[in-house]
């Protein structure tokens, strides 16, 4: 039933983007008799090509064109880092959509302001995402089995006191659900789930779209710029296919949802004498803002075997730590999240080298371990850019990463870390690691929603303040990043954001 | 975190998708054989050990992790040579080949080199090589794959007896 579209049908939404983001404005587009042509760098991936390896699975899904700066662990392939992904799924909390109100202007470098949305207004999106994704703990949906690194976390948890606890808010089916199987726990969560039990866009947005008739995927096309006319309004996206030919797919809008570094790339390559700064960027603050959350990990090894191999890559959530608390010593709060990895990333993680880096390999199935998110505060510094000259295979201009730790990101890694070495050393840890975890999982900003133009690019739909026929719908619309992970809001939004386009076409000013 | 730490950790996961494919590759069995049948890379041998000591690994296993190295590093033109660098680099520290220097006198010269950019793509790689190598598997108890044994559903996911509190 896949429709195909002609180039110069400029009655579709081009969706940029087939992951987390994009798939999901793209369904639900298509699910409302929309018509929509997705264009997906990666290449098209089935469950038979999904096997537990995860360097195979990286040289698979990975994305690996060149970029300079930090590194971001994000996927090219169909579905994008929602076949990478773990599956926790935790709401944004009241006060995180009003971060600058509640937290003040931490310093002179951070730049943060206020979501241009409450969590009144997304709190019904919210619920069709948890539904959509399978969230476990909603919607008559049971909590997700207890593992044995589970098991170890929340023991620790309760021993040092902490009390909302529990393995609920996971995007991994614990039983059968809407044609998928329950998570068999095979483990290789990182690296692709084989049996299909984990949300991912590759095997549920994508076909649900596709069975609509309103919905074309291009898959191994890589969008390079956004075109417009001479009022500035958006026409269509050049892209490069496989065989490495460039073609414009014209557009009645377009949807970008690259994952932050691609979108930030998109917009500020589409410049032109009208958009000198490139698509959206009156305001100067494309690539702005970038946010990663405070993120860390923490192992141990313990008394006596966990076995933390067996089982989904991360089960369960301590929720006690992500107020916002400033006697603490710092704004925002964070969550401890389970989370076990293969032999090659304890070490990498670890970094270095010598007995402290191999004792915990030494003792793997004695492992146990969790991981850190928490807010991270926007800064003007923290940003995507083009380098002026590089330029990579498909002759676009090299993304430049710069991205440092705030000081409130530090104090807040310290103290989850100084709160995980408790939890662990209360059942007799003998050994323990905490530290950051540069990868590049969460990615937030670029692009934010802003009630003043001035102060973002794009409205409080992910419409561009400048082009309204131009959207961003992935995590780069994030005002502020909140503690949680951020999928479960970057699908909320995109729901959102779809019924919003339906209107204006309905109203037809789009 | 610094800006070389960053860097190092590009490295190390850039460097997994080639040193974890190397184990599947032709080359890779190539360069272990000439590796093996030189023999005289004992010390680039014991170099892997100090790296990432585990008694219970027999020398033929770093031995061909490094082997590992060597091959994914012959194939790039940035790093082929780098071996060879860090054998000069560590030899040059001391009037006798590093190798024959004691044991704490060949960690501080590892430790004198160790913010080379050579050495930490040999790190990165060899991180990959070694920590994917079955034998290092099978020393560990981590047996690999699962979706072929219908994952741990029912092999012990939840099987865990010893914690002092259940809820
Ligand atoms: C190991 C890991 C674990 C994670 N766990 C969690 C978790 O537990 N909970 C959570 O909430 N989040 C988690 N995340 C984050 C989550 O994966 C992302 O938030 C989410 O996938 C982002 O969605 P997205 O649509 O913005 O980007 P992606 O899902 O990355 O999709 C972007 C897509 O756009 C494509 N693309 C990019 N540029 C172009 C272009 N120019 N032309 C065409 N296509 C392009 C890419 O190929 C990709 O397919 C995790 C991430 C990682 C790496
Ligand atoms: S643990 Fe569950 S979700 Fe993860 S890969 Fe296995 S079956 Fe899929």
């Amino acid at each position: 039933m896949a429709k195909q579209y002609e180039l110069n049908d400029d009655s579709v939404i081009v969706v940029i983007g087939s992951g987390a983001g994009g798939a999901t404005v793209a369904n639900e587009l298509a699910q409302k008799g929309i018509d929509v042509v997705c264009l997906e760098a990666g290449s098209r991936l089935t469950l038979a090509d999904v096997v537990n390896h995860p360097a195979t699975m990286d040289a698979k899904m990975g994305w690996h064109d060149k970029r300079i700066g930090n590194f971001l662990w994000v996927c090219k392939t169909v579905g994008g880092t929602t076949m990478r992904w773990s599956g926790i799924t935790p709401r944004f909390q009241e006060h995180e959509f009003a971060a600058r109100s509640t937290y003040g202007q931490i310093d002179a470098g951070t730049t943060l302001i206020d979501w241009p949305i409450t969590f009144k207004e997304i709190e019904p999106y919210y619920v069709k995402a948890e539904d959509k994704m399978g969230v476990s703990g909603t919607h008559g949906i049971p909590a997700s089995a207890e593992t044995n690194n589970y098991k170890v976390f929340k023991a620790a948890a309760k021993r040092v006191g902490y009390k909302d606890v529990n393995s609920n808010r996971s995007a991994i089916n614990p039983v059968a659900r809407n044609g998928r199987p329950g998570c068999q726990q095979i483990s290789f969560c990182h690296s692709g789930c084989a049996i299909g039990a984990k949300w991912s866009t590759l095997y549920t947005e994508v076909p649900a779209a596709e069975a609509t008739g309103h919905f074309e995927l291009r898959a191994n096309a890589m969008a390079l710029r956004v075109n417009h006319d001479e009022t500035g309004k958006a026409t269509g996206v050049v892209y490069k296919d496989s065989d490495g030919v460039t073609h414009e797919q014209k557009a009645r809008a377009v949807c970008v949802a690259g994952n932050v570094v691609e979108t930030a790339r998109i917009l500020l390559n589409s410049e032109s004498s009208l958009f000198p700064h490139g698509l959206g960027n009156s305001s100067g603050q494309v690539g702005q803002n970038y946010m990663r959350h405070t993120f860390g990990v923490a192992l141990a090894v313990m008394p006596k075997p966990v076995n933390f191999h067996r089982g989904a890559r991360q089960t369960g959530v301590v929720y006690d730590e992500q107020g916002h608390n400033p006697e603490r010593g710092f704004a925002g709060g964070y969550q401890l999240q389970a989370i076990a990895v293969e032999p090659w990333n304890v070490s990498a993680t670890i970094g270095g080298w010598g007995p402290e880096n191999s004792v915990f390999i030494e003792n793997y199935t004695s492992l146990a371990g969790l991981f850190i998110t928490g807010e991270d505060p926007p800064e003007a510094k923290n940003r995507i850019s083009l380098h002026s000259t590089e330029r990579d295979a498909n002759g676009l201009p090299v993304p430049v990463i710069e991205y440092r730790n705030h000081a409130n990101t530090n104090a807040m890694r310290e103290h989850a870390i100084d709160s995980s070495r408790q939890m662990y050393e209360s059942l007799g840890a003998t050994e323990f690691w905490g530290g950051d975890a540069p990868v590049g999982c969460h990615n937030m900003g670029v692009a934010r929603m802003s009630a003043d133009p001035k102060d973002g690019v794009t409205n409080r739909w992910g419409q561009a303040h400048d082009i309204p026929n131009l959207f961003v719908s992935d995590g780069s619309l994030f005002s502020s990043s909140g503690g949680g992970n951020p999928t479960l809001t970057i699908v909320a939004l995109a729901i959102r954001q779809a019924e919003h386009i339906a209107e204006r076409m309905a109203q037809k000013e789009l | 975190m610094t800006e070389l730490y960053t860097t190092r950790r590009r490295f190390m996961l850039a460097s997994l998708a080639f040193s974890g494919l190397a184990v599947t590759g032709t080359s890779f069995l190539r360069a272990t054989a000439a590796w093996a049948n030189t023999g005289d890379n004992e010390d680039l041998t014991h170099f892997a050990r100090l790296l990432f000591p585990h008694d219970g690994v027999a020398d033929a296993v770093y031995a061909e992790a490094m082997a590992g190295v060597l091959s994914g590093f012959e194939a790039n033109p940035e790093t082929a040579g780098f071996l060879d660098r860090a054998e000069a680099a560590l030899n040059a520290q001391q009037d006798e080949a590093w190798f024959d220097v004691d044991e704490a006198a060949q960690i501080s010269a590892i430790k004198n080199i160790q913010d080379e950019a050579f050495f930490a793509a040999i790190l990165g790689a060899l991180r990959g090589s070694f920590y994917y190598h079955p034998a290092v598997w099978e020393h560990i108890n981590y047996p690999g794959s699962s979706k072929e044994h219908g994952g741990y559903l029912h092999r012990g996911f939840d099987d865990i007896s010893w914690l002092p509190e259940s809820n």
